[in-house]
């Protein structure tokens, strides 16, 4: 295994020494929503909001479809026929139950960078200002996208953008803004309009974008 | 030795049940009290319950039926030095040495007999075979196990008789694709010794490597031929700790280094090892020593799972001091060498890396994929599975299991019915929080004996929060197993669009309804088509809820 792990760290480096690595595609979807029409590679997406997740889950979608491997990191509540639907390839998918503690975390999630092209990651309360400086450094040396999926469903932890120890590039923050196909007893839920809220330091000015969407 | 369905034999709880394993709603195995009825491998599960009502059905679980089969493994092990198992059911072993030691086969065959009836419970068919050869020894054993008495086959005898035997037992015993064999059946060659007569050149022109191989076996040599290779110098075979060690995962490790270090020894010379003597010395001086084949090559994964199986099954419970990997028989490595992942690109290749290192640092139950296995609730349509087991049990054991009953695996998504309709919800919870639902007089909704509610949902209380509820659907209701008094569950599941905020208390909730009442003329009435957007301020969230046993409970956000 000690003689392996550098001959991976000189095939990933030359290959973009070589030639630029593209952006991660986009269904279209979701792309109005990013500034770059794609996912760019080292960076991290910040969700938070209602959709979070099925944000995080259309982001990846077209990826994990052209070959991308997608790494689940500290989602256990993930609906897995919600991510089937949004097209993601279950066959390329691994789901991590990584330690709460800051130090083990970060391991485990360098660990997961090295291997994955994308990460869906929720945030644990304790994370340290360092350990979360040393993931997204690796992050950046790897070229692999993290997306933090950040909900008070998922976790009673409240971070607000000031505080949370990643830097996101981008912050994304649904709202749902209705649901229709339901009608008092009769119908069942089908689609919703969400509204996105896109800001960050990647972006000149804050932008809104409605989307209506089955999912 | 072979023992007949194994798996059944571990899952039946009394000893004349009829019992079926059931993998992906096929039948995998079955005992002897259901073959009775008529059900065979590979039928859809509600077809074996059709044949036969009152029988047992347990899902497939590996790890089961290996440490169950531990005690058989041990139980002949005393008789016979060194053993190999592929899989749990059947033993191999090298006959020429017990036997003269024993006086001959005959005796030897008995002794067995004697241990195994002792070691397995009664009703399970299983038998002892020796005959020249792989295949022969596969066949005979099995024919041993249908009549329960040892069948010994003389050494000269082998060849005609493995030549009059049928070429289905190439895709039973050797591993060879069902295709292949009923392509073989519909060319005219029934038995091996009408292959064995088109001759080599023309199976190999037909089929290529895999004529070849089939003439081989036809002949009743090995399944392939010896590669000669320098041995592996000293320091990779074998390993001597100064501390001996106690915990398993770094045991494991160790032996994963080992295994990867031969792997690539014997990938430059372009051979591959195809059995392996694993050898355990403990700290007191016992060894531990099991033979480990696969006729397509050991991968460094399949050696770790089968230390694993090995380091189980050993009684002795002091610390390691040595480790021994002997290389027993090597192949020239060719292109069908099963691979890791059956990926090959470069991202499979760091995905698969990743995994390994993420194993090593949190336990194999932490690192997990998701399988479709099917069911009306959420958490039961996909089964989550340990990476290590889902990709060398899944990939080699099942593959081989899933040939003999030509099922495809992974199994698709299907439509279940019964089942929630698109788009489903991303959070589902395992333990779902429990809530209130109540009507506008604050009673606690019920649903009737008719699925109706009592009345109309009107807010969500969760713990002090009160949510208004804007819309809802429903009820569905669910009822499974409404013939197994303890086993039966009703439900009925609801779908809520609630506001995300709550409202503060009863009282001051007043503009909440007055704006809800600008909304409610213009959307309620009408077809069941979209509801009327709400008002710009409130947010909303949907969910999905469930009442069982009087309780309502969050089963699912739609976030």
């Amino acid at each position: 295994m000690k003689l392996l792990v550098p001959k991976a760290l000189a095939i990933k480096h030359s290959v973009f020494e070589k030639q630029v690595l593209e952006n991660f595609a986009v269904s279209e979807s979701v792309r109005s929503v990013l500034p770059e029409s794609g996912l760019v590679r080292g960076r991290i997406v910040r969700c938070c909001g209602d959709a979070a997740i099925s944000l995080a889950l259309s982001l990846c979608a077209r990826a994990s479809q052209q070959g991308s491997w997608l790494g689940v990191v500290g989602v256990d509540h993930l609906g897995i026929s919600c991510a089937v639907e949004h097209g993601i390839a279950l066959e390329r998918v691994v789901f991590v139950h990584p330690p709460e503690a800051s130090r083990d975390w970060s391991t485990t999630v360098a660990a997961a960078i090295d291997g994955f092209d994308l990460l869906i990651v929720a945030v644990p309360e304790r994370l340290s200002i360092a350990d979360a400086r040393r993931v997204q450094a690796r992050l950046v040396s790897r070229r692999s996208v993290m997306i933090i999926v950040d909900t008070a469903v998922l976790s009673q932890n409240s971070f607000t953008s000031n505080s949370h120890p990643f830097h996101a590039d981008l912050l994304l923050d649904t709202k749902t803004k209705n649901w229709s196909g339901i009608n008092n007893g009769a119908g069942f839920l089908q689609h919703r309009q969400v509204e996105i809220k896109v800001s960050g330091r990647r972006v000149a000015r804050e932008q809104r974008h409605l989307l209506t969407c089955s999912h | 030795m072979r023992c007949l369905d194994w798996p059944a034999v571990v899952a039946a709880k009394t000893n004349h049940s009829a019992c079926a394993v059931v993998h992906s709603q096929r039948v995998v195995s079955r005992s002897v009290q259901a073959k009775k009825f008529g059900v065979e491998v590979g039928m859809r599960r509600r077809q074996a319950q059709a044949l036969c009502p009152d029988i047992e059905i347990s899902s497939f679980q590996p790890d089961r039926d290996r440490r169950a089969f531990n005690t058989v493994v041990r139980a002949v092990g005393e008789i016979v030095p060194l053993i190999e198992v592929s899989e749990p059911g059947v033993i191999v072993f090298a006959a020429r040495g017990p036997s003269r030691y024993f006086g001959g086969d005959a005796p030897m065959a008995e002794k067995l007999m004697r241990a195994l009836r002792a070691s397995i419970m009664a009703d399970s068919q299983f038998g002892v075979g020796i005959a020249d050869g792989r295949l022969a020894a596969h066949i005979s054993a099995h024919i041993s196990a249908q009549t329960q008495t040892p069948f010994l086959v003389e050494p000269e005898k082998t060849k005609p008789w493995l030549a009059g035997q049928s070429v289905r037992v190439l895709s039973e015993f050797a591993g060879i694709d069902r295709e292949i064999i009923s392509l073989l059946e519909r060319l005219g060659l029934n038995l091996l010794q009408d292959v064995c007569k088109l001759g080599e050149s023309v199976l190999a022109g037909r089929f290529g490597e895999l004529g070849v191989e089939l003439h081989r076996l036809a002949r009743g040599d090995e399944q392939h031929p010896l590669a000669v290779v320098a041995p592996p110098p000293e320091q990779l075979c074998s390993r001597a700790f100064e501390e001996p060690i106690v915990d398993r995962q770094t045991l494991l490790n160790n032996v994963q280094t080992m295994a990867d270090e031969l792997g690539r020894y014997f990938a430059e010379q372009g051979a591959i090892c195809v059995r392996l003597i694993l050898v355990f010395v403990s700290e007191t001086g016992e060894r531990c020593e099991r033979l480990w084949y696969r006729p397509h090559g050991l991968t460094a994964a399949s050696i770790v799972e089968s230390a694993k199986w090995q380091i189980e099954s050993w009684q002795i419970k002091a610390p390691i001091s040595g480790l021994q990997l002997i290389a027993d028989e090597v192949r020239t490595d060719t292109a069908r060498q099963l691979k890791l992942w059956g990926g090959a690109t470069q991202s499979d290749e760091t995905a698969a890396q990743a995994v390994g290192r993420l194993t090593e640092l949190l336990g194999s139950n932490s690192v997990q994929v998701a399988k479709w296995q099917g069911g009306r609730d959420l958490q039961d349509a996909y089964q989550f599975v340990s990476v290590l087991h889902s990709q060398v049990a899944h990939s080699e054991q099942i593959t081989t299991q899933a040939k003999k009953l030509s099922v495809q695996s992974p199994p698709q998504p299907k439509f279940w019915r019964g089942s929630l309709p698109t788009p489903s919800p991303s959070v589902v919870f395992a333990d779902p929080p429990e809530v209130q639902v109540v009507d506008k007089n604050q009673n606690l909704l019920r649903v009737s004996a008719r699925h109706e509610l009592s009345a109309e949902p009107a807010y969500l209380l969760k713990g002090e929060a009160r949510h208004k509820i804007v819309s809802w659907a429903g009820p569905w209701p669910v009822e499974e197993k409404w013939w197994d008094i303890a086993r039966s569950r009703r439900l009925v599941r609801l779908q809520l669009v609630v506001e995300k905020n709550a409202t503060p208390s009863v009282g001051a909730g007043g503009n909440s309804v007055g704006s809800a009442g600008l909304v409610d003329p213009a959307g309620s009435v009408g077809s069941a088509g979209s509801v009327g957007p709400v008002a710009e301020s409130s947010e909303v969230r949907a969910m999905l809820v469930a009442l069982e046993h009087g309780q309502w409970s969050i089963v699912a956000i739609y976030g």
